[in-house]
């Protein structure tokens, strides 16, 4: 069994065939390491991305940013903050890969990344923002094994299918490791940062989590959220069960449940629209 | 709540949220969420091209949209699993509530 897996990690990340980050990222990446870089140096290079540009602008003009318009990149960095950009500029090109993949994966982690934006919020927790991008992130290695491994990919959706079981214990099953685990495989080689790579590794697991167990058990709720609302399509078509750690880690109880469930609904019908109008372009 | 076309918008219904001038949050804000509208401020609104609205309720019948008695039973099967857990037995009992308001509410006659 561990030679099925060593040869699926081979394949898996043979850089040759890995889809990479688009240049933008790592230029960011670089600046962010270096504190002086200033926020014009940041504006030209996300201006050098069309796609990038248009999307932060939106943001920037968007309802929840307050009624100013604001038409230049750099003074959309200033008001939205270098973090948000960075996270947006990821998310943006997690889009471009998944995009031609499966509109039901992105409407999924789209989903989750509303959810775990609200309940981060709503628990006041620091660097929403990275959470937000965690939980966008939190099924890439589903995107993975479908772009690598589409005969395993459909075996894993036949048995599904077939024996009615969640989608990870098919998976353990079929290529003896799973798609949490395949995303951690993938931080990696991508060099994301560890608040990052740990909730996309751990998310169905959240006890193994051990240095970001709050932003893990976030990704996790929201996860559990999106597939109780039945938005999307992750694969899966059954709610998992909330880790009790989760639940615990973060101190919920009823009353903020069923308010974050009426805020995530009222978002969805946005996102809904949101992410018709993404495919349309 | 729903998004729903100018068009079909009707005297009654309750706006779910403010709408802008040109339907762009970047636009002059025109009514705020709350109001009532009538056939005089939907003429208005129009005339402003606003093109959707969001009201309470869901009053307003899609074309493959589902009745609430589907989406309870699409919410059990999603449950299916789980149902015998305390904590989602408590998620259960959220979205059904919140499914039966959102489809009953006030605007769902
Ligand atoms: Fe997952
Ligand atoms: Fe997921």
């Amino acid at each position: 069994m561990e030679d099925k897996r060593g040869e699926l990690k081979k394949i898996i990340m043979d850089t040759k065939t890995l889809p990479t980050l688009p240049g933008v990222i790592n230029k960011l990446n670089a600046l962010s390491n270096n504190d002086k870089a200033s926020v014009q140096e940041m504006a030209k290079i996300v201006s050098s991305d069309q796609v990038l540009s248009a999307r932060i602008l939106r943001l920037a003009n968007s309802p929840s940013y307050g009624f100013y318009r604001v038409s230049t990149i750099s003074n959309a960095m200033i008001l939205l903050g270098v973090n948000v950009v960075k996270s947006l500029a990821l998310s943006s090109s997690i889009f471009a890969i998944m995009e031609k993949n499966s509109v039901g994966l992105w409407e999924h982690s789209l989903g989750v990344g509303v959810a775990a934006n609200l309940l981060a919020r709503k628990l006041e927790l620091p660097e929403c923002e990275e959470i937000a991008t965690a939980a966008l992130l939190h099924d890439i290695g589903k995107v993975l094994v479908s772009l690598k491994c589409s005969e395993a990919e459909q075996e894993v959706l036949k048995l599904v299918r077939d024996r009615q079981i969640y989608m990870i214990e098919a998976e353990r099953d079929i290529i003896d490791t799973d798609h949490a685990e395949i995303g951690g495989w993938l931080s990696k080689s991508w060099f994301l940062p560890e608040k990052l790579s740990e909730p996309i590794s751990f998310h169905h697991d959240v006890i193994k989590s051990d240095n970001h167990r709050i932003k893990t058990s976030v990704v996790h709720i929201a996860d559990v959220l999106i597939k109780a609302s039945g938005f999307g399509n992750s694969g899966d078509s059954f709610v998992p069960v909330i880790q009790k750690v989760a639940w615990d880690t973060l101190k919920l109880n009823e009353q903020i449940l069923a308010e974050l469930v009426a805020e995530i609904e009222d978002k969805l019908v946005e996102v809904k629209n949101f992410s018709l109008e993404m495919m349309g372009e | 709540m729903q998004q729903i076309p100018i068009m079909l918008a009707k005297a009654g219904m309750v706006l779910a949220k403010d709408v802008f001038r040109g339907g762009v949050p970047a636009g002059m804000p025109i009514c705020g969420k709350d109001t009532v509208l009538t056939d005089a401020l939907i003429t208005r609104l129009d005339q402003m091209d606003v093109q959707t609205v969001y009201v309470d309720g869901h009053p307003v019948w899609e074309e493959g949209g589902q009745s609430i008695e589907e989406m309870l039973q699409a919410l059990d099967k999603r449950f299916e699993k789980c149902r015998e857990e305390p904590l989602n037995s408590m998620l259960y009992d959220i979205y059904k509530a919140h499914l039966t308001k959102s489809m009953g509410g006030e605007g769902g006659r």
